[in-house]
């Protein structure tokens, strides 16, 4: 599915926000690195879809009203074999609907799982008076407790990204800390340029969250997306 | 000077000044501009109120009972009228072809009531249909130092201005325009937008970018009201000139409704000053920060390096000067080999010393060349960017008062260098007890082009914002 047809999909449901199988889908189709993402309806499916991803995966409930998945019992992480897969999505379910019973549930997303890394931020919002601005931060307390994060009017101009990665004040992170290899920070410039031109091209995106993205040395790679649509 | 073929080039660079409703028993608005008439300029009165005119005729001022009775082109008409008049000013304005017009007349969309907004209205459709230039209304409107048209009866009138100054308040005009001249430094040109109904930020920031004789623009702003358009002048100014812009108040964003994490952490303070980084300005908080600012701009040299030599004259001033560097991020390392054997061949270390920062009071004592030789091994140490001496009025000020002579002779020795060197130089002269005295004091550095500040940490956080230029070349 194209994004142009997943907006007009979700307009036609009235929904602003997308899933994040919609989300992951319309990045990866904007060449954004995002974690291996399908939508399986069957403990079958789940457990088909994750042997084409490498193990180990992860579960997440794919449901227009649960706003928080972890707080229901909708996430399952870590799962190493076609057995653990399939136990794994009925284990969703059940805990899904317990918790909340009016929760729509269409199905479950099989995700790949991201080798471990820095945790960072990359999002967009829509500034009342300027239009589409570019965030980046360190994620976690850096981001929750601090604000550390830096913006910029999107699209980004040369040398826009490396300068809003140097501008957190967290910043020695990403050149490794307590004996951790220093991460690809190329790798978050193009992300971050990507999401610009993206988020330029699509007027539609009102808001957009890659939260985490994880950086390490082998590059950044989304592991959550949310796109939040105007109002049509 | 002025920028042939520009929109605002008539009110910018007047020959005749028309001022509208002014009243006694100050008249102040005839007043602020005497010395527009004084250097030769037709400063005209337009008053219908009888018993007014004899008072502006004392003045030695000419009246006329309709603007379009003036024989002269106005370039730059001052309205000061009550606000249910204003609408018959601006149909006379329009008809006499006037360059354009500062309503001071307030009363308008700022008072939140139907009247004001609606005369707000039709004030902004007359003025937009006839393509006519309203500075306001609600503002201080224009002060052009060079040609002596005032906004205040204070503010200098001065040949020399280098910053033109954009602002969202006419109080911060004012004031700014004041700090400014105490501190030795002018303003080319300055208007005070108000409620910008026709005329708005952007406008004035492109004619500042344009205008030759300003070097460093400066504004407050508050809010804009086209965001694309302000970032597409400012972007445009920034490649020509340093541009400084002192943010007040928090944008008002109204309660904007969220579902991302982005857009909870998108505080308006945050956003913008991303955007001003990514424009290349600079951005300050205060009316201070923003003079100390212009006087880097103006008068240091720009460098982007951030090793820092630091000269004081005692062992406590030299510890506070290192730690209000060192705290804005500037490196306070050591000299090389060869500063250490020439500084070490003369420098008196009981009491003293040629580490860095120098403690140097017990070797210079006064002496003219000693402190010259201290800022020659300074200058042409390779590890060393950017100089910046301390000299407290504490000790200073009490022989400087015997011995006038000898503040000369400092200032000149610190210009003889400065003027030389391609480093950075700073100065810090904190006033002490003696404020009166240091306020002339410093006038004769700036006049040498010596920055000059109050404090370490003014000097450091303005040498931190604007050595390196803000550009991003």
């Amino acid at each position: 599915m194209t994004f142009t047809e997943t907006i007009d999909r979700a307009r036609g449901e009235s929904r602003t926000l997308l899933s994040e199988v919609e989300a992951k889908g319309a990045l990866a189709e904007a060449g954004v690195p995002v974690t291996a993402t399908s939508l399986a309806q069957t403990r079958e499916e789940a457990a088909a879809q994750a042997e084409a991803i490498s193990y180990p995966v992860a579960l997440k409930v794919v449901s227009p009203n649960v706003a928080h998945k972890s707080d229901v019992g909708g996430v399952v992480l870590g799962l190493e074999s076609h057995e653990e897969v399939a136990e794994g999505y009925d284990e969703i379910i059940r805990s899904v609907q317990a918790a909340q019973p009016s929760a729509i549930i269409e199905g479950v997303s099989v995700q790949e799982m991201a080798s471990p890394g820095v945790e960072v931020i990359v999002g967009v919002t829509t500034d009342p008076q300027f239009g589409p601005v570019m965030m980046f931060g360190l994620g976690g307390i850096m981001v929750e407790v601090l604000g550390d994060v830096a913006f910029r009017l999107a699209p980004l101009g040369e040398g826009d990204a490396r300068d809003m990665i140097d501008e957190i004040q967290g910043r020695q992170v990403l050149d490794g800390v307590r004996g951790q290899p220093p991460v690809d920070v190329g790798a978050i410039e193009a992300m971050l340029d990507q999401v610009s031109q993206f988020a330029a091209e699509h007027p539609e995106v009102a808001e957009l969250d890659l939260n985490p993205v994880i950086a390490s040395p082998e590059g950044a790679i989304a592991v959550d997306a949310r796109i939040v649509l105007a109002e049509a | 000077m002025s920028v042939p073929g520009h929109t605002l080039d008539r009110m910018f660079n007047p020959k005749t000044v028309a001022v509208i409703g002014d009243k006694g028993p100050n008249y102040m608005w005839l007043r602020n501009n005497q010395p527009f008439k004084d250097q030769g300029g037709n400063l005209y009165s337009v008053q219908i109120d009888e018993k007014e005119i004899p008072g502006i005729e004392e003045l030695g001022i000419e009246n006329f009972r309709a603007l379009t009775d003036i024989p002269e082109p106005v370039d730059y008409a001052i309205v000061a009228v009550p606000r249910h008049v204003s609408p018959y000013v601006m149909k006379d304005l329009i008809e006499a072809n006037v360059g354009g017009a500062a309503f001071f007349t307030s009363g308008f969309a700022e008072t939140g009531e139907e009247l004001g907004v609606n005369l707000q209205a039709q004030l902004t459709e007359m003025a937009r249909e006839a393509d006519f230039n309203v500075v306001g209304p609600n503002c201080m409107g224009l002060y052009l130092p060079r040609v002596g048209v005032r906004f205040n009866p204070d503010v200098p009138v001065a040949e020399d201005g280098r910053v033109g100054f954009v602002s969202q308040s006419g109080t911060h005009s004012i004031m700014f325009s004041l700090v400014m001249g105490a501190n030795g430094m002018h303003l080319s040109r300055c208007a005070s937008f108000g409620n910008a109904i026709v005329l708005d930020i952007s406008d004035y920031l492109e004619y500042l970018t344009e205008d030759p004789e300003t070097e460093v623009i400066a504004m407050y702003v508050e809010g804009v009201k086209d965001g694309p358009r302000f970032v597409k002048a400012l972007r445009a100014a920034t490649a020509r000139k340093p541009v400084v812009v002192w943010k007040g108040g928090q944008t008002d964003a109204g309660a904007r409704a969220t579902m991302s994490h982005t857009g909870s952490l998108a505080s308006p303070h945050a956003v913008w000053s991303g955007i001003m980084r990514q424009c290349g300005a600079i951005s300050t908080n205060s009316l201070d920060e923003t003079v100390d600012v212009a006087k880097v701009l103006l008068d240091a040299k720009p460098s982007t390096g951030r090793r820092m030599a630091l000269m004081a004259m005692t062992g406590g001033q030299s510890v506070s000067i290192t730690d209000a560097f060192v705290g804005q991020g500037f490196e306070v390392g050591r000299l090389s080999e060869q500063s250490y054997e020439e500084l070490s061949s003369f420098f008196n270390i009981v009491g003293g010393s040629y580490q860095n920062p120098l403690d140097m009071a017990g070797t210079v004592q006064g002496k003219r060349e000693v402190l010259e030789r201290i800022l020659a091994i300074l200058d042409a140490d390779e590890s060393v960017d950017a100089l910046v001496m301390e000299q407290s009025a504490m000790f200073g000020a009490r022989q400087w008062k015997d011995h006038p002579e000898r503040i000369d002779d400092l200032v000149d020795t610190l210009a003889g260098h400065a003027e030389q060197s391609v480093k950075p130089f700073l100065m810090v002269m904190h006033p002490a007890h003696e404020e009166a005295f240091v306020s002339e004091v410093r006038l004769k550095f700036a006049e040498r082009r010596i920055p000059v500040f109050a404090s370490f940490e003014r000097a450091a956080a303005a040498a931190a914002r604007a050595l390196p230029r803000g550009t991003r070349s």
